[in-house]
């Protein structure tokens, strides 16, 4: 069984359908959550979290109903908001451990792991200071570690890196990028950073118009897209993209020698060497590429899928 | 693991139950009213009253001092209406009370747009307020119903003649009159500091309320010549209500006096306005209309 999974999940709010039919389960150990502003990321994390109530359909986390079950749901969840949210006047240490408590731990064993939350996410020097003077990137790790601190089974991170600059925002991601490697807890991180997610996640859940665009796995993905070759060559271009073809490549040519290539796997840059010496074309310069994530967020982004059908990428 | 170990772990261990996590709301909301040196300033004020109120009983009650202070005469009479004047004192401090505690329980973390995090565990809405208003209630029980009552206690015990079981109606009228007072500040105090992110306002709107309408009553009450304007009067209303609950004589004038029940509603309306403010406003996210 899948930790998260939904069945025709629709949401309105406000009078207007923010999640439209939403099915799926994700599976992941890291699952990024895709989408233009106004997806509906945040209303789905919110709806997990029992804070919204479907209008049809069902969400359900651990096999819990995200509604029946609300409070064993939020047990086994750690989430860590978009925007600031914490107790400005409490030090940053009791804080974590008031939240702990809250999370259903005892309170010695809260504030032991307070303590150890604080240092893990590097505010260990800092846990005796009240949260209200700490800057943007220190609020946002000390979510982190309120988020940590009861041993959660399911991490929500809405826009973690939010507002860090870079070298705060590449502790994070060397955070996350720990905690996935720990391998006890599934994230879900909500992003607009396509780096974010392609460094942190290994499942990637995009969302348009409140529908699923796209559901699948980065890797899986990426190996099951071709090679992508970009030429530069002088000669005769069209005789050489025409043997290519016969092998099976997909072959575009371009003005000023310029070639793009998809190969099938079995076709190495050897191959195409070969090609080029028997047509007589010269290649000048070779780049070889795999799909990145923001090929495949653009893809789910310019099709339009119909009503709760995924987009097969 | 030892916290300079910076690895994660996950957590193995008991967990409390549902009703201990409304404890740790109570305990986390009692510590934050009592971090500030006003608050206990505000107590030990409070107090000061109950102490003359306790020399009255214990002059009207020695045979010593009335007869060498007073002359053998009973200048201070321990009746229904010594323990109205103790309780109206009371409890219009616990209103001072509320007006600073109260801002500091939820303002705080209003303002700094703390309950996404606080409801995302797993504890509800009604087990965050209940645990705020069972902390405020706590409060303003230490300078109401509770000297109320010791005073009462003592005067039992002073008092030459049997004296507590003639007089239990009292005790239950003390109860009843600072409970029901206590709860409507607390609600009061929580739904208007739920709703001003800045404490002082919210201090100021609790007293706003409480007085504001008194106004606008008597002027209802000057201009239409009904007694119903009294409705708005908190102040009026409540002294009725206090003097109904301990079956003291009502000083207001027979067409001016209220019903009991009437009150009740008015007291009853105010606590269902002040829980759908809290409704409306104690939530994780806000959903913008249209």
């Amino acid at each position: 069984m899948s930790d998260i999974e939904f069945e025709g999940l629709h949401v309105r709010l406000g009078g207007r359908t923010v999640l439209n039919g939403l099915t799926g389960e994700l599976r992941g150990k890291a699952i990024g959550l895709l989408g233009p502003n106004g997806a509906g990321k945040s209303t789905l994390i919110n709806t997990l979290l029992g804070f919204h109530v479907p209008s049809q359909g069902s969400a359900r986390v651990f096999g819990l109903d995200t509604q029946r079950d609300r409070a064993r749901i939020r047990q086994g969840v750690g989430y860590m908001p978009e925007n600031d949210s914490f107790i400005g006047n409490m030090t940053g240490v009791r804080f974590v451990r008031y939240m702990a408590e809250l999370a259903g731990l005892p309170a010695a064993e809260a504030l032991e792991r307070a303590h150890e939350a604080l240092f893990y996410v590097g505010l260990g020097e800092v846990r005796y200071r009240k949260v209200n003077t700490y800057s943007l990137g220190m609020k946002q790790l000390i979510k982190l570690a309120q988020a940590l601190a009861h041993g959660p089974r399911l991490l929500i991170l809405d826009e973690p890196t939010n507002g860090l600059d870079p070298l705060a925002r590449q502790r994070m991601i060397q955070t996350l990028q720990a905690i996935r490697k720990e391998g006890s807890i599934q994230l879900l991180i909500s992003s607009h950073l396509l780096r974010d997610i392609d460094q942190t996640c290994d499942e990637v859940l995009i969302l348009k118009d409140g529908r699923i665009a796209a559901l699948c796995d980065i890797e899986q993905e990426r190996r099951s897209q071709r090679n992508f070759i970009e030429l530069e060559a002088a000669g005769p271009t069209e005789a050489f993209c025409e043997t290519l073809r016969s092998l099976g490549c997909e072959c575009a040519s371009f003005a000023g020698g310029r070639i793009k290539l998809v190969v099938p796997d079995r076709i190495g840059s050897r191959d195409l060497y070969v090609v080029a010496s028997q047509t007589g074309m010269q290649i000048r310069r070779m780049q070889r590429r795999r799909d990145s994530l923001e090929d495949i967020f653009m893809r789910a982004m310019e099709a339009e899928p119909a009503r709760g059908e995924l987009v097969h990428l | 693991m030892s916290i300079y170990k910076h690895e994660y772990r996950a957590y193995a261990g008991r967990l409390t139950s549902p009703w201990a996590r409304l404890g740790v709301i109570v305990r986390y909301a009692l510590a934050e009213a009592w971090s500030s040196r006003v608050t206990a300033v505000l107590l030990t004020l409070s107090m000061l009253p109950v102490i003359v109120y306790l020399v009255g009983i214990y002059l009207a009650n020695n045979p010593m001092i009335r007869m060498l202070i007073m002359r053998g005469k009973s200048m201070i009479e321990i009746d229904p209406a010594y323990f109205l004047k103790v309780l109206q004192t009371q409890c219009w401090l616990a209103l001072v009370m509320t007006a600073w505690i109260a801002p500091r329980l939820v303002s705080f973390e209003i303002a700094d747009n703390a309950l996404p995090i606080l409801l995302s565990h797993p504890i509800s809405r009604f087990s965050y307020v209940l645990g705020k208003f069972t902390a405020l209630f706590a409060c303003l029980s230490l300078v109401t119903w509770v000297p109320c009552l010791l005073l009462f206690a003592y005067q039992g015990y002073a008092s030459p003649r049997p004296w507590i079981f003639a007089n239990l109606h009292i005790a239950g009228g003390l109860l009843a009159g600072s409970v029901l007072w206590i709860a409507l500040l607390s609600l009061l105090g929580l739904a208007l500091s739920s709703w001003l992110k800045w404490r002082v306002v919210a201090t100021g709107a609790i007293f706003a309320v409480m007085f504001i309408p008194a106004g606008v009553g008597g002027i209802i009450t000057g201009v239409l010549r009904t007694k119903w304007g009294f409705l708005l009067n908190m102040p009026v209303m409540m002294s009725q209500l206090w003097q109904q609950l301990l079956d003291v004589p009502q000083t207001m004038r027979a067409d001016r006096q209220l019903p009991g029940a009437s009150i009740l509603t008015v007291l009853l309306l105010m606590c269902g306005i002040c829980v759908l403010m809290l409704n409306a406003r104690i939530r994780a996210r806000e959903v913008v209309r249209g």
